[in-house]
């Protein structure tokens, strides 16, 4: 330990630190400096990214002994008196933020990137600029174009290359109106000042600090556990191992395979096996180094096709399950008949694609403290669905439902990585019982990519046929996914795979086989655009084959066989608002589609792609007879609405979308309401954010709440007044009638309503309605809505190296009606990125069971640089059942946009992508064996 | 207990070299520390005793003698750009500096750090907890190389990219231990041997990187990776022309040390290529394959011979 003194913010500070620690640690440990984010430890992410005497430093990487006496500046020190830097104010106006996690490191960085701008060459220049200097700050939200947006436009106001735009005018304070307005996230001023609270930033006095001892072995017996040792170790306070938590859990009720650590047997690398709770981090974590473990191997399987033979009694990963073997969900529904329509059809073609896993990538490492009192358990964590969290802990704690209070503050990305309950949370809570203090954990980005659950890898084979004239006659899948060692959301996976393929072409004779095995490696689950994407991208390759060869433009294809709005799929999914048409029309006109395509040169093309997604799930993961999203609405004197709702803002603005929401109904500012989500001792349930469901039916329980306080408010006025309801108005924050008879401040509204009477509370719900066939299976993927898009890709291809680049993509997704367009933007844009890294160079890569590239800088997120012009469209359809019309963005938009740069790769050079990410040693490959295929044909 | 860690905020060449004859074993330069620090972070690097370098300001200065320049080893690879007789002379250099890490690491990165920068391998650049698992390969005191499948010798690759340019520059490093200095090309410290890849005294320090400027060098630099930021090497080529007529090819990321191959403009240009090519020992310890590497390694250098005009 050394003492230093350093000068943060403008204060002195006298500090104690660990010779080795890292700037980012005393600033957020000792300081309690927060607003620095800490998303890889490993320079390789930029979200640490602080000032040192001006210059911008990572402080993850940097050690604190080496500026004794510096002055650093973090996020808090930005804003001034209360008023945000005018850098601060773009990043917010443009919709910059999104989870908020990369923003104070995008902010840090900016601020000193700007100053050392060259303007001399121009605004490309400048823009370019922007991109190269920010290319070392990952967000995985935006697609970094609005914060390019937001930097470029301070820095041509800075540099005198665009006037200053007037205060007020163009201020994202003064924005009036609800649905339709594009507006900032209610809570972006926070986040953009680094105050906003994250999961790790909120320290509980006197908590302990959990680390994990994970399995070396894919698949072993544990003989033995030794903690003597570790025990030993002074600071160590407890330590728990499998078997004190033998209750299995899992997301959902038909896979609860999952324990919080392994009880007789490790199934993957990196499987906890025994936690340490100790007075610090790396008490606790040497503390895991002195536990010894004895194992016994067992055969592993780590290939789906391993996991397809049988197996001896005891070499099955998990016992429950029908087969003889590893597979742990078979899925197979048939439509019509596919024999007919084979022989129906002109031309047919067959092709077998292969997926790696992708996983989420989120900035912000899944962090958890629990504590027990006199109320029972609370957690505090990163988590999309506190609903099914709080079920598990209740479950696994073995106390009521009463006793579970889960809250979850900012967080930062989720994309379905962290809507599972998991090991980590249940083992906080187990030990923060065992010890009376609060228990604290945070993942290392390795144990985060260990946790998984990310996107399946997938191998499958799809056979399509078509008329001669472009109609579809059939389409078969074939699909195998690898689970991992778990189920998760397995079995909704399986179906996924399948059914979500019945849409948006019209299609009569359509089946598919799926079946997800369980391997020894870490668990596969939801990701965005969950099961689909992978299928999306061989059917959306498969048509563009398929044009070419009855030599048709796919676009008029794709155009003959879209299904029409208010008609029914093949296997009874009811389509009411469809935008297909409309998307792909706005992608053509946008990239010239038909004056350019199939005119360009060698080694440049177009390519397109569609895509269909559900707009929240039907059915409930757990059955019953509650309400998919209830929201609780409360009108007191001050006149302050204040929802509560459980549903959970992961970024993509759902506290902001039900402000907006019952700020249309009661015609009231944005000032006068407060979003209160996600904690499920004060907020009524939401089943949490999956399946695209969250502005569907939270936002129809919000807009159904707020009309019942608006009947509250009409019947209380038309008591005291003279007038009927149908005369009475509200707008501006006022209720009145048109001849003005009536004519009611908002706090006169609440004067009448409240009077003899007090705080008036509502309640509004979502229930989806009965949908579906009559068959087994026919509940997987009905959704009340459905959400349709296009994407055209532009790419370069280097004939001589095989390198893909992208030099445009533009998209167009049908969101039913943008509730909030700037929000739904981001989340376009945000999809697309996400697209373009699993197409391009994402990719979770085994050796032998352990993963390979567990860490930012080899686990290959697109950077600004990486990242090409994306254009977003918006299409309104304005779906019947969606409040006000709206319909998801969150998730849908992704599956157009990986094939339709593939087929650009095939229009570019002739080479058919079977295999994701694109290699460029394959495309290389192919265009070889293509040439000389050719020179072959040729002579 | 946990054993209680050192660290020096080294004022002056002679403190940092005595602190680190009094502990051999336990201590570690740091200059910028950006690839120590993660390999702390990681396990691999196990000194206890940090003895940072970056205060010491005689190693920051960029001077110009008769015939050639001295850039100090602790100038930034973000500084780089700001002398305009490196911009002027070396355009290479530059964008060899530029190719490295991200915007922010080079800010604190060194070019003295980067030259000595540590090989790497998928299967050592990992946790302890991961390596582990995997069965600690030749570079962590395993018995075997994992990326081979059992061979006996380590093929970390080599990666630090302004080392690939500077030796197509025909640098120098000057270098300070036991009170004297001497000056040796750069290319000499490299060993090939993936374990310990450089034949360089621990407790000795860069002081300075001298480059030739009446050469008249004209360069061309290329780093194959899947981003365009945020990427260490898959391979680097450098080739520089100079007024005579001599031919400097130069290759990182494809070898446990960088490759040198030295001729004329009256070669042949392809035999000069296939020697480079044959040189490589490339392995699968990368995202590109071994045979797609090999291959660039031509179609890089073919480029570059055009983008000389040659
Ligand atoms: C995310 C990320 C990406 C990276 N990408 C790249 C990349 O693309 N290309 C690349 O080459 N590197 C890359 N690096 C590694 C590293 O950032 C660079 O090599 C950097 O230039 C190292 O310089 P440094 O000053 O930080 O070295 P340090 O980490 O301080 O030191 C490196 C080594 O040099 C020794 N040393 C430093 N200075 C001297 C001196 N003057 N005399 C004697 N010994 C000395 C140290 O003891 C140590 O062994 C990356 C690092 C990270 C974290
Ligand atoms: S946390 Fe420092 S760069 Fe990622
Ligand atoms: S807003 Fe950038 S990571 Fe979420």
């Amino acid at each position: 330990m050394k003492q230093i003194k350093l000068k943060i913010n403008g204060k002195q500070y006298d500090l104690l630190v660990n010779n080795h620690e890292m700037l980012s640690s005393v600033i957020r440990e000792k300081v309690g400096l927060t607003g620095t984010k800490v998303g890889c430890d490993q320079g390789s992410c930029g979200a640490c990214t602080v000032l040192v005497n001006k210059e911008p430093v990572l402080s993850c990487i940097t050690p604190a002994l080496r500026f004794d006496n510096a002055e650093i500046t973090t996020i808090e020190a930005i804003a001034k008196d209360g008023e945000l830097h005018e850098l601060q104010e773009k990043f917010v106006e443009k919709g910059a933020i999104q989870c908020g996690f990369c923003t104070p490191g995008m902010v840090m960085t900016s601020l000193s990137l700007v100053p050392t701008l060259k303007k001399e060459d121009g605004v490309e220049s400048i823009i370019h600029q922007i991109k190269d200097g920010l290319s070392g700050n990952l967000c995985r939200c935006t697609g970094y174009k609005k914060i390019i947006e937001a930097v470029a436009e301070y820095a041509l106001e800075k540099h005198g290359l665009k006037p200053v735009s007037e205060k007020g005018k163009s201020n994202y304070k003064t924005i009036s109106g609800a649905v339709g307005v594009g507006r900032p996230y209610i809570e972006a001023e926070k986040k953009v000042k680094g105050s906003a609270d994250y999961a790790d930033d909120i320290v509980s006095k006197n908590a302990l600090h959990c680390k994990f001892l994970r399995s070396i072995y894919p698949h072993a017996k544990i003989e033995n556990i030794d903690l003597t040792e570790a025990l030993k170790l002074e600071g160590v306070h407890y330590i728990a191992t499998g078997k004190e938590l033998p209750i299995k859990f899992g997301v959902l009720p038909i896979s609860q395979d999952e324990t919080a650590m392994a009880v007789e047997k490790v199934r993957y690398i990196g499987e906890i096996v025994a936690a340490v709770a100790a007075d610090s981090e790396d008490i606790a974590a040497e503390a895991c180094k002195l536990i010894k473990v004895q194992y016994k191997r067992i055969k592993e399987f780590l290939q789906i096709d391993d996991s397809l033979n049988d197996v001896g009694e005891n070499e099955k990963i998990h016992e429950y399950g029908k087969f003889n073997n590893n597979i742990h969900k078979k899925a197979e529904l048939r439509f019509g008949d596919q024999q007919q329509g084979l022989l129906d059809a002109d031309v047919t073609s067959k092709m077998s694609f292969e997926f790696e896993g992708i996983n989420h990538g989120f900035t912000e490492p899944h962090a958890a403290t629990a504590f027990w009192d006199e109320n029972g358990l609370t957690i505090t964590t990163a988590t999309q669905v506190p609903h099914y969290l709080h079920r598990a802990l209740a479950k696994v704690m073995e106390v009521p439902l009463s006793r579970v209070r889960v809250i979850k503050p900012y967080l930062g990305g989720g994309f379905g990585g962290k809507s599972d309950p998991f090991p980590h949370e249940v083992i906080v809570s187990h030990i923060a019982r065992k010890t009376g203090r609060p228990v604290r954990v945070r993942l290392t980005r390795e144990e985060v990519f260990l946790t998984n659950h990310g996107r399946h890898p997938s191998k499958l084979t799809v056979q399509m046929g078509i008329s001669k004239d472009g109609f579809m006659k059939v389409l078969d899948a074939d699909v195998a996914i690898d689970g991992g060692a778990y189920g998760s959301f397995g079995v909704v996976t399986s179906y996924y795979n399948g059914v979500l393929l019945q849409a948006p072409y019209k299609l009569d004779n359509f089946g598919f086989r799926t079946y997800r095995v369980y391997t020894n490696k870490p668990q596969c689950g939801a990701m965005r655009g969950h099961g689909a994407v992978n299928t999306r991208f061989a059917v959306e390759s498969m048509i563009d084959e398929l044009a070419n060869k009855i030599k048709m433009d796919p676009c008029e294809l794709r155009m003959k066989n879209f299904l029409d709005s208010n008609t029914l799929t093949v296997g009874h999914y009811r389509i009411t608002s469809n935008g297909s048409r409309e998307s792909l029309q706005k992608v053509m006109e946008q990239s010239e589609w038909k004056k350019r395509y199939g005119k360009l040169k060698t080694g440049h093309g177009l390519g397109v792609g569609c895509g269909f997604f559900i707009s929240g799930s039907a059915l409930p993961i757990i059955w019953n007879e509650l309400p998919q999203s209830v929201v609780h609405l409360k009108l007191d004197f001050d006149g302050r609405v204040l929802i509560t709702s459980g549903a959970s803002d992961i970024g993509q603005g759902s506290d902001t979308m039900l402000a907006i929401i019952v700020s249309e109904v009661l015609g009231l500012g944005m000032d006068k309401l407060f979003v209160l989500a996600a904690d499920t001792l004060i907020t009524p349930v939401d089943f949490g954010s999956y399946s695209s469901r969250v502005t569907f039916m939270a936002g129809n329980a919000a807009k159904d709440a707020a009309e019942n306080l608006k009947k509250e408010i009409i019947d209380a006025i038309i008591k005291v007044k003279e007038i009927s309801a149908e005369e009475l108005n509200f707008a501006d924050s006022r209720v009145f009638s048109n001849d003005k008879k009536v004519d009611l401040s908002w706090l006169e509204v609440v004067d009448i309503l409240t009077a003899k009477r007090g705080a008036v509370s509502v309640s509004g719900k979502y229930i989806s309605p009965k949908l579906g066939g009559d068959f087994k299976g026919s509940g997987a993927g009905l959704s009340p809505s459905y959400t349709f898009g296009a994407v055209v890709a532009e790419v370069d291809v280097d004939t001589e190296t095989g390198q893909v680049k992208i030099l445009n993509v533009w998209g167009a997704h049908d969101c039913g009606k943008a509730l909030n367009p700037l929000a739904v933007e981001g989340q376009l844009e945000g999809s697309w990125h996400m697209g373009i890294g699993q197409a391009m160079s994402e990719q979770m890569k085994y050796y032998n069971g352990l993963l390979v590239n567990n860490n930012f800088l080899d686990y290959k997120i697109p950077t600004t640089l990486d990242t090409p012009p994306i254009h977003a469209n918006i299409i309104e359809t304005n779906d019947p059942e969606g409040p006000f019309g709206a319909k998801e963005a969150g998730e849908g938009a992704i599956h157009p946009v990986l094939p339709a740069i593939a087929n650009a790769v095939f229009n570019a050079v002739g080479v058919r992508i079977t295999k994701l990410p694109i290699s460029a040693e394959d495309v290389l490959n192919q265009i070889k064996a293509n040439k000389l295929s050719k020179e072959k044909s040729l002579a | 207990m946990i054993a209680e860690k050192l660290y020096l905020k080294a004022e002056s060449l002679e403190q940092a070299i005595y602190e680190a004859n009094g502990h051999p074993d336990s201590f570690r330069y740091i200059a910028g520390g950006t690839d120590v620090i993660v390999n702390k972070f990681q396990g691999n690097d196990e000194s206890t005793y940090l003895i940072d370098i970056s205060g010491i300001k005689e190693l920051k200065n960029v001077v110009t003698a008769e015939n050639h320049i001295e850039i100090g080893s602790l100038v930034t690879l973000d500084d780089l750009q700001k002398h305009k007789i490196i911009a002027d002379n070396f355009p290479i250099l530059l964008e060899a500096a530029h190719s490295v890490a991200s915007p922010m690491i080079r800010k604190t990165a060194t070019l003295g750090g980067n030259l000595l920068c540590e090989n790497r391998c998928s299967f050592y650049n990992q946790t302890e907890w991961w390596r582990e698992a995997v069965g600690y390969c030749l570079k962590c005191e395993g018995d075997i190389c994992i990326a081979t499948g059992g061979k006996k010798n380590c093929f970390s690759k080599f990666v630090a990219d302004t080392a690939v340019a500077l030796i197509s520059l025909n640098a120098s490093i000057e270098i300070f231990e036991n009170n004297t200095t001497s000056i040796i090309p750069l290319e000499s410290i490299y060993t090939g041997d993936g374990v310990s890849p450089r034949n360089f005294n621990k407790t000795s320090i860069i002081k300075s990187i001298h480059i030739p400027t009446n050469n008249g060098y004209k360069g061309v630099y290329k780093k194959l990776r899947q981003r365009e930021s945020l990427e260490f090497s898959s391979l680097t080529t450098s080739v520089t022309i100079d007024k005579l007529g001599e031919i400097r090819i130069a290759l990182g990321g494809v070898d446990p040390k960088p490759i040198l191959i030295v001729g004329t403009i009256k070669d042949d240009l392809q035999s000069l290529i296939t020697k480079a090519v044959k040189k490589a020992r490339i392995v699968d310890n990368d995202v590109y394959s071994r045979e797609y590497r090999k291959e660039m390694i031509s179609v890089y250098l073919n480029r570059s011979f055009k983008e000389l005009g040659k």
